[in-house]
């Protein structure tokens, strides 16, 4: 065994600190919360765990909060790590698994509260969007603690939970996941709060009712009307016929690519590519590493088919030939059916959670999903009139027609479609506009607002 | 054909024989190449053989408007006149403002295509009611201004005359002499005005109210608010050009390093005396007022007023982006009174001022490297700088008089006679205009396959991309992005040119509120696949026409040598386009149109763009 000493890995540590500061932006940690961790071989070839510190600021990691521990026994490493350490050591303990992080996913957090008494056993949490459907599968656990942190309880829980699941949630707390890579541990986590934050859009979307709980009469409280039986319903319906509800089958999450980058020369695109990847996140227009552009050459095309990538952390950045190729996957083969079809230059594919779920949402009266989004805010309706919304089973070539005349498309179940014939910038403003016009509708919606009169009346000869 | 937008009438004279007959104007070829450029380009083609001596009576002048004119639609008052350049010897195409393409269509026709050369001098004359070839001798040899107020002054309140006319110029066989309407909107680029005078045809007049009419009125409302408000949002169509007018970019463009100097030999400028040419220069010193095209919100034209030589106070318009740079710093001039006279000047004896400081930029480069004598400049100094030569230059270039008579044949061709080609920046003998291609790629390849040569309007405006492109905005220096970028940003240009629209609706949005507007003028399917289309097939008809003149892709689609290899410096890099860089971005470019590695068009492609070749 090699001399005792405090480890430091200037990479490990630009990882840890480019994940912990975009899971603040992604507004899945409070400020000192949650913990990250990942097995690494040092200089010396000895298996060890790197984690977070107890209490470290995630946002601002400094060298001195990633500790080192053996993974043989117990030293001096454990002397300021997280106090879920246990549970992050056996989760790396089950095999294939080389990360594993835990945050605190408000928006999946509260998606799953309810008022049932402790001690609860909750149901799974079931997402309606294609990402953490596929991804993280169709019932995702929820797990009640007595003792919600760094638990005896938890440190046999979860680890047994994330053998047979991804991610899992802790009720009340956040959830907790395992990766292949940080990266990969990261990108469930914001998956599930995507989920999460798309059920709770859905819930808000219906219309605010006041009424007696069944069970305590004298006690009125406002829920969401038809909630349960909206929300629920499309929970059953997907489960039942997945392939119906969704455009189709999200890529599995690539640690292959991390970090490949195929056109290191072009410097000015690839500034682009990463100037529009941080903003897809920031803005979260699509969650981490999900989604996709492109830029078309003659020949090839460059493609980002891990889209949201914040600056510090990228994504992969691939050059690839514009004709079909066996192996390509059905987002690869949408983009470049695309530009077989077109001229653009620019695509870009984002899952917009607004968008996903107010792609469900059914006037009232009516018993369909909308047909088209109509921005009701100001700039939303003088760039836009009219956002085409079509179900999954869309044809590639109506989507096609669709981007054409419209620049943008929402697909019900499988994210935005957005085009440009010049520049990344450009395609990049479509989904990020149509966030805000999504956000606006909602807001109307939940302040029990006549939608249909305030869209303006020449968006529906589009 | 009845297609709401149009009229269903083409119009044509041959002032050989004095024949006039209106032909019908097949559904077909609107349909296919919407109006003004593409329209043009499809009556062109089919009426002459490219390999026509354009100075000669067999070039033939197409004039053709869009189905937007007459409607109200934001600037939808542009003219297209497309010919054989005897500039280039390739496709002429020039577009202006003004007024005069409404009152032609006003006039109950859409397209207006002369042959032939008249005997004497003549102009025509165009009205519902009579179309007449009119004896114009009284008007040979006078200014275009001059030219305009004559036949102008019968004009009655609200159905005026509108004259599309030639200065001494055109008279004058000047290879990039312009056509102008209302005295100093110009049809410029490529020397329409010398084919107007190889015709011996002064002038075209027009009258009339003819309507037309629009076919889905909510539709064609919905996309104008949506231009007008885009219009009014965004800064330089809003402001910049309103206030500063179009020289409002000299600034902008040096900060990216693209603005050039003495000839294209270098983009370093001494600040001080740039701001001495600058549109805020303009703003306070010479504008009187600004003013607008027909139907035009943004208001780029500059009325101003300047001491003459003689103290005397003048008054025009002018000078325009391309005629403060190409007569000031390329030729190393900072003295904006002598632009602004040799504007006036040059507007009134009807020359393209682009043209005209290119050629006199390569004159005073060859003459200080002495491959231009003092013999034959007649003695004058023609050294970078010399503002006061300015006026005196464009009157002996107009009237062919000493040094003017090789100016007069262009930049390219002056050169060649000194000996020495590599001198003049030009592409396909078409002058360079105000922005240095090695800061942008885009742009450098705009200019190598524009169809008339080094035109940043019809080989795409990549500049705007460039720098103030908005979320348009595109790498400057990518070999990899610049071929499909550019290949889309002229057909933007293409089809703004044949809606009869303005390049700086382009500063606020692309196409797509135009694919509204003309769908709801004519209640036809012009979505934005099918504009995509018509461009690709208008951008293919050019091309086609080009090659069939003797266009030698090989070599005339490049730069000049300067450009491979003297760098620049921008953005911290000295920058050169290597011929190696060039050829890459041509093939790809060509390959995006759909064209040959070589250049050239194939069968199965004429076939896919429905385009039939010529018969011999």
């Amino acid at each position: 065994m090699a001399p005792r000493k405090w480890q430091t890995s200037e990479e490990v540590f630009r990882l840890f600190r480019s994940i912990g500061r975009a899971s603040l932006l992604y507004d899945i940690q409070d400020s000192h919360s949650g913990n990250m961790a990942m097995r690494w071989r040092n200089e010396a070839g000895e298996e060890m765990v790197v984690i977070t510190a107890t209490g470290s600021q995630k946002g601002d990691l400094e060298p001195n909060h990633l500790c080192y521990l053996s993974t043989a026994e117990t030293d001096f490493g454990y002397y300021k790590a997280s106090s879920e350490t246990d549970i992050h050591v056996r989760i790396l303990s089950i095999p294939g698994v080389q990360a594993s992080m835990h945050a605190h996913c408000k928006e999946v957090v509260m998606a799953t509260l309810d008022d049932r008494p402790a001690p609860k056993t909750p149901p799974p949490f079931i997402p309606v969007d294609p990402l953490a459907f596929y991804q993280l599968g169709p019932e995702i656990p929820v797990d009640w603690f007595a003792v919600p942190s760094g638990s005896p309880e938890m440190a046999k829980t979860i680890p047994a939970r994330l053998t047979e699941h991804t991610l899992t949630i802790i009720y009340g707390h956040g959830a907790m996941t395992r990766g292949r890579t940080l990266k990969e541990a990261f990108h469930n986590l914001c998956l599930a709060n995507n989920a999460g934050y798309i059920v709770r859009l859905l819930e808000r979307q219906t219309a605010l009712k006041e009424v007696s709980r069944l069970e305590k009469p004298e006690v009125r409280v406002r829920i969401f009307e038809h909630q349960n039986e909206f929300v629920e319903k499309l929970r059953g319906e997907i489960k039942s016929a997945p392939e119906r509800h969704f455009h189709f089958r999200p890529a599995p999450y690539n640690v292959d690519v991390d970090g490949c980058c195929d056109f290191p020369e072009e410097e000015e695109i690839l500034k682009e590519f990463r100037k529009a990847g941080n903003r897809i996140f920031e803005s979260r227009l699509s969650p981490f590493h999900t989604g996709s552009m492109s830029v078309r050459g003659v020949d090839y095309l460059l493609y980002a088919p891990q889209a949201s990538m914040p600056y510090e952390v990228g994504g992969a950045l691939l050059k690839l030939p514009l004709a079909p190729q066996p192996g390509d996957d059905r987002e690869l083969e949408l983009h470049k059916k695309i530009y077989a079809g077109s001229d653009f230059q620019t695509i870009m594919h984002c899952y917009v959670p607004e968008a996903e779920a107010h792609a469900h949402y059914v006037y009232p009266g009516e018993n369909q999903p909308l047909s088209r989004i109509i921005p009701v805010d100001a700039e939303g309706s003088f760039m836009y009139l009219a956002i085409p919304v079509v179900g999954p089973e869309v044809s590639d070539d109506e989507l096609i027609r669709l981007l054409h005349d419209y620049k943008m498309v929402v697909v019900r179940g499988g994210g935005v479609w957005a085009v440009g014939s010049q520049s990344l910038s450009e395609v990049l403003h479509h989904p990020s506009s149509l966030r805000e016009i999504c956000l606006y509708r909602i807001a109307a919606i939940e302040r029990g607002l006549d939608l249909r009169s305030m869209e303006p009346e020449k968006a529906r000869r589009w | 054909m009845s297609v709401a937008g149009y009229h269903g009438r083409v119009l044509e004279v041959d002032l050989g024989t004095g024949e006039i007959r209106v032909v019908p104007l097949q559904a077909e070829d609107v349909l296919l190449y919407l109006g003004g450029r593409g329209l043009g380009t499809k009556l062109l083609y089919d009426r002459m053989d490219p390999k026509a001596d354009p100075l000669g009576p067999d070039n033939v002048i197409v004039i053709a408007t869009s189905p937007l004119i007459g409607s109200q639609a934001p600037t939808a008052a542009r003219g297209h006149m497309v010919y054989k350049s005897p500039l280039t010897g390739y496709i002429g195409t020039s577009n202006s403002g003004g007024a005069w393409a409404y009152g032609f269509k006003a006039t109950g026709y859409d397209a207006l295509v002369i042959r032939g050369r008249a005997s004497h001098p003549v102009f025509i004359d165009i009205s519902p009611e009579k179309v007449e070839i009119c004896d114009a001798r009284h008007l040979w040899g006078k200014n275009t201004h001059e030219t305009t107020d004559i036949l102008t002054a019968d004009s009655i309140p609200g159905n005026p005359y509108r004259a599309l006319v030639i200065g001494p110029a055109g008279e004058n066989l000047v290879r990039y002499a312009a056509v102008a309407n209302e005295k100093n909107r110009v049809y410029g680029r490529c020397g329409p005005g010398a084919v107007f005078g190889s015709k011996n045809l002064k002038a075209i007049r027009v009258r009339g109210k003819e309507r037309i009419t629009i076919a889905d009125e909510a539709r064609y409302r919905a996309g104008l608010d949506q231009a007008l408000y885009l219009m009014k949002q965004a800064p330089i169509t809003k402001r910049l050009l309103r206030e500063l007018g179009t020289s409002g970019l000299i600034l902008l463009i040096n900060l990216i390093n693209m603005l050039p100097h003495r000839n294209f030999q270098d983009v370093e400028h001494d600040e001080e005396k740039l701001e001495r040419v600058s549109g805020e220069y303009i703003a306070h010193n010479y504008l009187e007022k600004a003013g607008s095209c027909y139907l035009c919100p943004i208001g780029c034209q500059r009325h101003t007023a300047v001491k003459g030589n003689g103290g005397a106070v003048r008054k025009g318009e002018g000078p325009e982006y391309e005629t403060a740079v190409m007569t000031g710093p390329v030729c190393d001039i900072y003295d904006m009174d002598a632009i602004i006279r040799a504007n006036y000047l040059a507007n009134e004896l009807g020359l393209d001022t682009i043209s005209f400081g290119g050629t006199v930029a390569c004159a005073m480069e060859l003459f200080e490297r002495g491959y231009l004598t003092p013999e034959q400049t007649g003695d004058l100094e023609l050294r970078f700088g010399r503002s006061d030569l300015l006026e005196k230059l464009v009157e002996l270039t107009a009237y062919r008089q000493g040094i003017g008579a090789l100016l007069a044949e262009g930049a390219y061709r002056l050169a060649q006679s000194c000996g020495h080609p590599e001198i003049a920046m030009h592409v396909k003998k078409l002058e360079m205009p105000g922005y240095d291609p090695r800061a942008s790629y885009a742009q450098a390849l705009g200019y190598m396959t524009s169809p008339t040569g080094a035109c940043h309007l019809r080989g795409g405006y990549a500049v705007s991309l460039a720098f103030f492109g908005g979320t348009r905005e595109i790498p400057r220096f990518s070999l990899l992005q610049s071929p499909i970028a550019i290949r889309n940003m002229q057909n933007t240009g293409i089809l703004q040119d044949s809606l009869g629209i303005c390049r700086f609706t382009g500063f606020a949005f692309s196409i797509d509120p135009w694919a509204r507007i003309v769908s709801g003028v004519t209640g036809q399917d012009f979505s934005t696949a099918r504009l995509e289309e018509i461009a690709n097939r208008i951008a293919a008809l050019e091309r086609l026409f080009n090659l069939e003149a003797g266009l030698n892709p090989e070599e005339e689609d490049l730069l000049p040598a300067r450009f491979a290899e003297v760098p620049i410096m921008a953005e911290g890099k000295p920058r050169a386009i290597t011929l190696e860089n060039q050829l890459q971005m041509r093939r790809d470019y060509y390959r995006a149109r759909g064209w040959n590695d070589d250049g050239r068009l194939g069968d199965e492609f004429l076939r896919h763009m429905k385009i039939d070749r010529r018969k011999a």
